[in-house]
């Protein structure tokens, strides 16, 4: 994202944010010059390397007392990692992208500030759904910032030969099997060779299936993070659906469906509707050789996603003038202007209303209207699953869908048993 | 002479029949590997024998991703790993093979429990050291907490023991002192030890990727396991083919080295009594 980019209005916008930052950074300004460490959670000389180095350049023009190194951590997983190491020892980071459901074990941890709320006018500008996973026990300790959400791509052409309006995705449940089983082809020995849909299940199959419980209108946990509902018979009904695609109505592969080759099986025509992030946007528009729509997600007993993706969180560690330094460099990067350019560069959802309010994404929107769904589809939207001692609950319920999955446990039992080993973790938090 | 255990008859086809059996099982994912690299993606989950083969794949790995800088990393560190090891581990082998004082065997068995623990149980207190000398971010940080090797230690120990003592005295004899009779009679005589250590300290060293990761924050130290990272970018979906090239890439000069040291590095093994 270059200077030049943003054009007037940019500079405009940088400069009301700068008053408020100077005031910030007004102790950091005393003693010289604040040096910021900033984990990136990407690996080194991808394309959004450049974007972040650009990011940073950009920030320190502006506020010459600051200097931001970012150092890119590979994965989430690696970097969570990598911080919670780096935290124990006198070379650390003072701020970092991470994973919005890690909330809960950042503050479990100790190493988490809160946001400082004075500045309400910019907690209250991101999108409600995004702060549902940044704010607890009344604060906000995550600032929303490469976030994502799932939607539906659907390959046009496949669905003009199977005799399908190719501008009509699957609206309903229902809807949904019935056009799933149209672009299903089987050879004569009852092979598949062109698949209706698929929802991947690798990896984090839970993220998929709360797009099928978010739309059976049943949440997975509370919002304290402490209780989980994996059991409820909505929970149950939303797995069976998901089992029935491949096991009953034989639209969907059986078994585990691979996370990152379904965008290659849906270039190679293998399958006619996936299931993936808007994150896949900008891969889908490169490398996809025929038309193909995006939409929002079907509805059950009602529409929507959850959200994915990584927050701002400021670190402990820091001392005062450095945490100023990082939310004033949060501040800088939520812009709308910045939002707007972050969101058309790498697919990620602009995470304010107001940068869709802008015209640079406004331009965009018009010649691209795929990047308008996630925006749509956000008021249906819920908090992707987040609970203390998250990354264990969260194994818990990947494997009770894994074994629904490969039929090796049905849905009754499989979410039963997830629910009881998440309730054995989560009963030292429920106070 | 017939060798009295050589299965004959079914047995023997049976052998037969499981190295190979083995041997393809193990080779497959080698096979895919290159056969991905060198073919557009279009046929990588297509087999077609004469579908055009093509470097372009080579050609956009190489360029993702600062490669000539991490081969130079990855090749530094694991010479100064192996050399570090090599001294210290020869010493303090000697010293347990043929020196009695005080404290050796409690020494030594404190030695044999670091064998017991795994390397990453210890990352947040390497750190902390790491972090303590100024070393995060350097090639040596990566190093440093390798160099004195459990097993290295153990495995030349149990070598120096099994040499004749004789050897040893002729030597003293002649007049050579401590340090001249390790390296005239002990270091050439243990040469398979070394090399089938060298061997595992390598591959391990090229290999490994959480510390690396964890210690290093930029290109000029990072190996070529954590830059082969930007291929893993599985929120974009994955590309077989460029990882697949990449991968070759990073385990080829291995591979070739072993193919070229197949025979002494099969015979060292042997002898070191390591399988």
């Amino acid at each position: 994202m270059t200077v030049s980019k943003f054009g007037r209005r940019g500079f405009v916008a940088g400069g009301l944010a700068m008053a408020g930052a100077a005031k910030l950074a007004a102790p950091a300004l005393a003693q010289g010059q604040t040096r910021l460490n900033f984990y990136y959670p990407v690996a080194v000389g991808g394309p959004i390397t450049k974007l972040i180095d650009t990011m940073c350049a950009d920030f320190e023009r502006e506020n010459p007392s600051i200097k931001v190194q970012p150092i890119y951590t590979g994965s989430y997983q690696d970097t969570i990692a990598k911080t919670l190491t780096a935290l124990k020892s006198n070379d650390f980071p003072h701020f970092a992208i991470l994973l919005s459901t890690d909330m809960f074990t950042l503050i479990d941890e100790d190493v988490i500030v809160p946001f400082d709320d004075s500045d309400q006018a910019w907690i209250k500008s991101f999108y409600p759904a995004f702060m549902e996973n940044s704010q607890a026990e009344g604060k906000t300790w995550g600032i929303p910032f490469q976030r994502s959400t799932i939607v539906q791509y659907w390959n046009k052409e496949l669905f003009k030969e199977a005799g399908l309006n190719p501008d009509v995705p699957p609206k309903t449940w229902a809807d949904q099997i019935e056009i799933a089983q149209k672009l299903t082809k089987r050879d004569a020995s009852g092979n598949t060779s062109q698949w209706g849909m698929q929802i991947p299940s690798s990896g984090f199959p839970y993220w998929l299936f709360q797009a099928l419980t978010t739309q059976n209108d049943v949440r997975l946990m509370n919002p304290e993070g402490t209780r989980t509902f994996f059991d409820d018979p909505k929970v149950v009904e939303a797995l069976q659906y998901w089992m029935d695609l491949s096991m009953k109505h034989k639209v969907h592969p059986t078994g585990i469906v691979e996370w990152g080759t379904t965008p290659r099986d849906f270039f190679e025509r293998k399958v006619a509707i996936m299931w993936t992030t808007t994150g896949n946007l900008t891969n889908v528009r490169t490398n996809a050789k025929f038309d193909f729509g995006v939409g929002m997600m079907p509805f059950g007993r009602r529409g929507g996603s959850p959200t994915g993706g990584g927050n701002f969180y400021v670190f402990k560690k820091a001392n005062a003038a450095e945490r100023a330094a990082a939310t004033a460099f949060a501040k800088f990067v939520t812009q709308p202007e910045r939002a707007a350019q972050w969101g058309i560069d790498t697919g990620y959802v602009a995470v304010t209303p107001a940068a869709f309010e802008t015209q640079r994404m406004k331009d965009y929107v018009a010649g691209f209207p795929a990047a308008a769904v996630a925006r749509d589809q956000l008021p249906l939207a819920w908090a992707e699953l987040s609970t203390h001692d998250n990354q264990r609950v969260t194994k818990a319920l990947n494997d009770g869908l894994q074994a629904g999955l490969t039929g090796a446990k049905s849905a009754q039992v499989a979410m039963a048993e997830a629910q009881r080993e998440a309730q054995r973790l989560l009963r030292p938090f429920q106070r | 002479m017939s060798d009295a255990l050589a299965p004959r008859g079914l047995g023997r086809a049976l052998e037969t029949f499981g190295a190979w059996a083995l041997a393809i099982f193990w080779v497959a994912p080698l096979l895919y590997c290159v056969w991905t690299a060198f073919h557009p993606p279009e046929y990588a989950t297509k087999f077609v024998l004469w579908a055009p083969l093509s470097v372009e794949n080579f050609v956009k790995a190489w360029n993702a991703a600062p490669f000539a800088r991490y081969f130079l990393n990855t090749f530094a560190l694991v010479t100064m790993v192996l050399a570090g090891q090599l001294v210290l581990v020869t010493l303090a082998a000697y010293a347990f093979a043929r020196f009695e004082f005080i404290g050796r065997d409690i020494a030594f068995a404190l030695v044999l429990v670091q064998l017991m623990i795994m390397p990453d149980v210890l990352l947040v207190e390497n750190y902390l050291i790491m972090a303590q000398l100024g070393l995060v971010d350097t090639i040596l940080g990566i190093g440093l907490p390798y160099f004195a090797s459990a097993f290295g230690i153990f495995l030349l120990r149990q070598t120096f023991k099994g040499l004749p003592k004789e050897l040893d005295d002729a030597a003293r004899v002649e007049g050579a002192g401590v340090l001249v009779t390790l390296w005239r009679v002990y270091v050439p005589l243990a040469r398979p030890t070394y090399i089938a250590f060298g061997l595992v300290s390598v591959s391990y060293h090229w290999n490994n990727f959480l510390w690396p990761l964890i210690v290093t924050n930029s290109v000029e130290t990072r190996p070529l396991t954590v830059g082969l990272r930007v291929f893993t970018a599985i929120e974009q979906g994955v590309d077989w083919s460029v990882i697949t090239a990449a991968t070759l890439m990073s385990c080829g000069p291995l591979l070739i080295a072993f193919l070229l040291f197949q025979r002494q590095f099969i015979q060292s093994f042997m002898r070191a009594g390591i399988r």
